[in-house]
C-alpha cells in the first residue's frame, strides 16, 4: 500500500544486469519489475512509484520477493542468464496462482508472451482472473503431462520454465519442449529435491535430473542452488537441440 | 503428404513435398517444401471452443472431417501430431490415410515455428490474439465445470 518502502522516501530504481528486471535502492535494496498494470498489486506485493528522470512521468514498479519466487531467487542467486527478457515467448509450467507469472509478464512486456499452464483449478481461477488484466498472459488450465491437449493454444517458444514439483518433471519438460521449444531455445527448471526422491542427498537428485535432461536433447549450461531462499532446491538452465558443434 | 495443423483460429492443411528431408532448421529450404492447401477458420468463439474441446479429447469434430474430406484427395495421406486424433480421423474419413510418424512431428514443429510464413496476411500478433481469446474461454470452461470443485492434484 501507499507508496511502500517508507512511503515517499527517496527511492532510486536502476536496471538489473538481467534486462527487464530492476533494483530499487532505498532503505533496503529490493528486486522489482516494471508494473504493466499501474495501480494494481497482484498478490499484495508493495508497489513503488518513481519519477522517470527523462520524461518526468511516474513509473511504477512491483517488489519481487525471492522467498516467494524461484525465478527471483535464481536472479538474486547470480544465475548467469535466466533467458526471460523483454520480448521472450515463455512457456511456464506450474503457474500456480500466477504470482511469479505476473512478474514474468512485466519482464517480457507487450512484445512477449507467457503461456501459463496450471492444472489445479483452485489456483487456476486466480490465474485466469489475474490474466484478464494482462494481455500477454495466455492462461491454460490443463495437465502439463499432456501438452497435446493444449497444442492449439501455444506457439513456438524461446524458453520453457518449469516448477511443477513432480517426480517426472524432466519428462514433462521434454514432452513440452518436443512440441513447443524452438531449436536452440532454453529450459529453466526448478528442482525440489525431496519432490523427486527424498531418500538420497539433494546433490544426487540434481545430478540425476540433469542426466535425464541430457537424454532428451538438452545440454546443461548452469546449475545453481537457491540458498538462502529455498532449501534443497536447485535451478538448472539448459539449451535445447543446440547446434553448437558438429553432432546433431 | 498433407499436414494437418490445428490453430486457435482454425484448421490449417499444408502440403509437404520433400519426403526425403525433415530438417526444419533452414527456413529458406524448409519453406520451399511446405505450401498451404486450405484453411478452415472457426466461425465464432463458441465454435472454436467446441473444436478445441474435440481436439483435446482426440475426437474428430464434424467440421474437421468435412474439411479433410473436401481437401484431401482419395487415398491421400494426412500427417497429424496426435496419433489418437489420427485414429479418430481415420474412422471418420475412411477414404484418406492418416499417419502420425516421427517425421510428421518434426515437420509440424517446423510449421509451428514459421506459421506466419505459410499463412499470408497473418501476423504473429494475430496468432497470439486468437490463442489468448481461446485460452480464456477454454480455461474458464475447465474451472467452471469441474465437478470435484477442488484440486485435481494433491502432492
Amino acid at each position: 500500500g501507499r507508496g511502500g518502502m517508507g512511503g515517499g522516501a527517496k527511492v532510486m530504481v536502476e536496471p538489473h544486469r538481467h534486462s527487464g528486471v530492476f533494483i530499487a535502492r532505498g532503505k533496503e535494496d529490493s528486486l522489482v519489475t516494471k508494473n504493466m498494470v499501474t495501480g494494481v498489486s497482484v498478490y499484495g506485493e508493495k508497489r513503488i512509484a518513481v519519477d522517470d528522470p527523462a520524461t518526468g512521468e511516474k513509473v511504477e514498479y512491483r517488489v519481487w520477493n525471492p522467498f516467494r519466487s524461484k525465478v527471483a531467487a535464481a536472479i538474486l542467486g547470480g544465475v548467469d542468464n535466466i533467458f526471460i527478457g523483454p520480448g521472450t515467448k515463455l512457456l511456464y509450467l506450474g503457474a500456480a496462482s500466477g504470482t511469479t507469472v505476473s512478474h514474468c509478464s512485466d519482464i517480457v512486456g507487450p512484445e512477449g508472451v507467457v503461456y501459463a499452464v496450471e492444472f489445479s483449478h483452485r489456483s487456476g481461477r486466480d490465474l485466469i482472473e489475474m490474466a484478464k488484466k494482462r494481455p500477454n498472459i495466455v492462461p491454460i488450465i490443463e495437465d502439463a503431462r499432456h501438452p497435446l491437449r493444449y497444442r492449439m493454444l501455444v506457439g513456438m517458444v524461446d524458453t520453457v520454465f518449469a516448477d511443477v514439483a513432480q517426480p517426472d518433471q524432466a519428462r514433462i519438460v521434454a514432452l513440452n519442449s518436443q512440441y513447443f521449444l524452438k531449436q536452440g531455445g532454453h529450459c529453466v527448471i526448478s528442482i525440489k529435491a525431496n519432490c523427486i526422491d527424498s531418500t538420497v542427498p539433494a546433490a544426487h537428485v540434481f545430478a540425476k535430473e540433469i542426466k535425464k535432461l541430457q537424454e532428451e536433447k538438452f545440454k546443461p549450461l548452469e546449475q545453481l542452488t537457491l540458498e538462502p531462499y529455498e532449501r534443497d532446491h536447485a535451478v538448472v538452465v539448459a539449451v535445447y537441440r543446440s547446434t553448437g558443434g558438429a553432432k546433431k | 503428404m498433407f499436414i494437418l495443423h490445428e490453430t486457435a483460429s482454425g484448421y490449417a492443411l499444408f502440403m509437404h513435398t520433400d519426403d526425403a528431408s525433415t530438417d526444419t532448421s533452414d527456413l529458406s529450404r524448409f519453406s520451399k517444401t511446405v505450401k498451404l492447401v486450405s484453411f478452415a477458420p472457426f466461425q465464432s468463439a463458441a465454435h472454436a471452443l467446441e473444436n478445441i474441446n474435440a481436439v483435446s479429447d482426440a475426437a474428430c469434430h464434424a467440421y474437421l472431417s468435412t474439411f479433410l474430406n473436401q481437401n484431401v484427395a482419395k487415398k491421400g495421406v494426412v500427417a497429424v501430431l496426435d496419433p489418437k486424433l489420427g485414429n479418430a480421423i481415420q474412422e471418420a474419413c475412411p477414404n484418406i490415410k492418416v499417419t502420425a510418424s516421427e517425421t510428421a512431428q518434426e515437420i509440424i514443429r517446423g510449421v509451428r515455428s514459421y506459421l506466419t510464413r505459410f499463412l499470408t496476411g497473418v501476423e504473429d500478433a494475430d496468432i497470439v490474439k486468437a490463442q489468448l481469446g481461446l485460452a480464456h474461454s477454454y480455461s474458464r470452461s475447465k474451472v467452471k465445470f469441474n465437478v470435484h470443485r477442488s484440486d485435481n492434484m494433491i502432492i
